[in-house]
């Protein structure tokens, strides 16, 4: 896990789309929104998923280790970084590979958008546009130290289970402290 | 590997220098920094694109790519597939007009100035391209290709003009794309935001530099007489041959890479056409090409990724399965 970073608790999201609707905002990809926010079983209940990227760190961005033109830098920081716009061939198969859903494909533009922490925002010390307008706190930017102190009972969880194998990333999600294990991957 | 195959090319490459110069008949000696550079270049670029082709997924599509572009079954049915990709891709670059269309402009002006130039360039330094006054006093000058007499024009005429000016239609065409790019590197946020000195301003100066030094050795004969002339073409030759060396390690590497994006078109869309579309396991919606998702799966093993088998699932059915998860095993939240 990154020493400051994003944490995600579905569980105090309402759905309200404030994120969605920030990200557009972040000026290093204005006009489209890179987070995913999915409603469980719409029509019924407000459960929703917040996704941003996870920033795998072992095994280190599946995305970057499937791209066939070497496009998803790593920087040195754990931030896996949108696709770099000169190399992109819009394959797709970051796309299809990422365990999360999280990259998305503009085929007239044939080039990879995903969430990059806000990296114009995050490299200067400031939070990223979802995290600032969640208005549950369901997408927390801080340390784990901080989200300690915020939330009595609750731990970090950045090791996730897809079938047999197991991610670890460097945005985690929130979980109580009586929860053990890797979260659910949903595979 | 790649250091034997970068070697071969570099061979082959001062081999047909020596050929097409008949010998270095028509090479010129003043021009034997370019022609050395690109010798360089053939190695380094060899050598890269080698280590590019060696990972799994880059290998897979060079493979698929050429045996898409070679299937006869493929030309009959998608015919003119190859030909509008080169063209929409690689020629007009048409997903950089959906990208911003100042970007498109300003790359188009750069690509064509590139282009022009490279045309020139290449074969003058090789000794493929050679210019020889028909008398002493000029105007008329005959073009010689590979040692063979073509044709012949009027050093003074509009024909002239452009022959001996092509390199600097070629700088102004240059010089105002990589204006547009400048400007961007210093005030848009989206260009701001990570960029690296030497990857992102680096290639801008290097083509600023040869356009204006390029420039200049126009200026000098023609407004001064000379003057400085030869300070000049030394210092046109540097920024020349610092950037052709710097092309296998940097930016520039792009240039090489983007005819992929036309093998992985024909690759995509023939196996479309042959064996269709793959749906989600979940939601059955069209995820991709069948043999497209059976190719990345392949790649996802190679990597030893140990989740290859969730490629075949949709993006979004593979977020709502694990916020379903966590809601279930992990807190329950609002439902």
């Amino acid at each position: 896990m990154m020493g400051t970073t994003l944490f995600i608790d579905p569980g105090r999201c309402i759905g309200c789309q404030a994120c969605v609707a920030a990200c557009r905002e972040c000026d290093s990809h204005r006009g489209k929104s890179m987070i995913h926010l999915d409603y469980i079983d719409a029509g019924r209940t407000a459960a929703a998923m917040p996704t941003v990227c996870m920033h795998c760190e072992d095994p280190v961005a599946p995305c970057a280790e499937v791209c066939p033109a070497d496009a998803i830098l790593v920087t040195a920081d754990g931030v896996v970084q949108e696709a770099a716009k000169e190399r992109c061939i819009g394959c797709g198969n970051c796309v299809d590979a990422c365990p999360f859903g999280v990259p998305k494909l503009d085929v007239a533009e044939m080039l990879q958008y995903k969430c990059n922490l806000c990296y114009d925002r995050t490299s200067v010390g400031l939070a990223p546009m979802c995290a600032t307008v969640c208005p549950t706190s369901a997408i927390f930017y801080g340390s784990i130290e901080e989200l300690e102190a915020d939330r009595p009972g609750a731990q970090a969880i950045d090791v996730f289970r897809f079938g047999s194998a197991e991610v670890r990333t460097g945005c985690a999600v929130v979980a109580p402290d009586s929860f053990t294990g890797p979260a659910p991957g949903g595979m | 590997m790649p250091s034997v195959a970068g070697g071969i090319a570099a061979v082959a490459v001062a081999l047909a220098i020596y050929a097409g110069s008949r010998g270095l008949r028509y090479f010129d000696a003043a021009l034997v920094g370019y022609a050395t550079a690109t010798v360089f270049l053939a190695f380094g670029v060899t050598y890269r694109y080698a280590v590019w082709v060696s990972a799994p997924a880059a290998r897979r599509y060079l493979l698929r790519g050429w045996q898409a572009f070679f299937s006869w079954r493929n030309f009959r049915s998608l015919p003119t597939a190859v030909p509008r990709s080169v063209l929409g891709y690689l020629g007009f670059q048409t997903f950089l007009r959906a990208r911003g269309r100042g970007r498109w402009i300003a790359h188009q002006l750069v690509f064509w100035g590139v282009v022009l130039a490279t045309l020139i360039t290449f074969p003058l330094t090789f000794g493929w391209l050679a210019f020889f006054s028909d008398t002493a006093s000029g105007p008329g000058y005959t073009i010689y290709v590979l040692g063979f007499r073509t044709v012949s024009f009027d050093a003074l005429s509009l024909v002239g003009w452009m022959v001996f000016h092509g390199l600097d239609i070629a700088a102004v065409l240059v010089l105002a794309g990589c204006g547009w790019f400048l400007w961007r590197r210093f005030r848009h946020r989206e260009a701001t935001t990570g960029q690296r000195f030497g990857y992102d301003f680096f290639p801008l100066i290097g083509l600023v530099a040869i356009s204006v030094t390029g420039l200049l050795l126009t200026f000098s004969s023609w407004l001064l007489e000379g003057r400085s002339y030869d300070f000049l073409a030394i210092a046109h030759m540097a920024t020349v041959v610092l950037t052709l060396v710097f092309i296998p390690f940097g930016k520039f590497f792009h240039v090489i890479q983007r005819p992929a994006s036309v093998g992985v078109e024909i690759y995509k869309r023939a196996a479309l056409e042959r064996d269709g579309v793959f749906p989600c396991r979940r939601c059955g919606e069209p995820l991709e090409a069948k043999a497209f998702v059976s190719d990345l799966k392949q790649t996802m093993d190679e990597l030893e990724l140990g989740f290859s088998e969730w490629a075949e699932t949709c993006p979004r059915c593979k977020r709502v399965l694990r916020g379903q998860a966590y809601l279930d095993t992990v807190k329950r939240g609002f439902r």
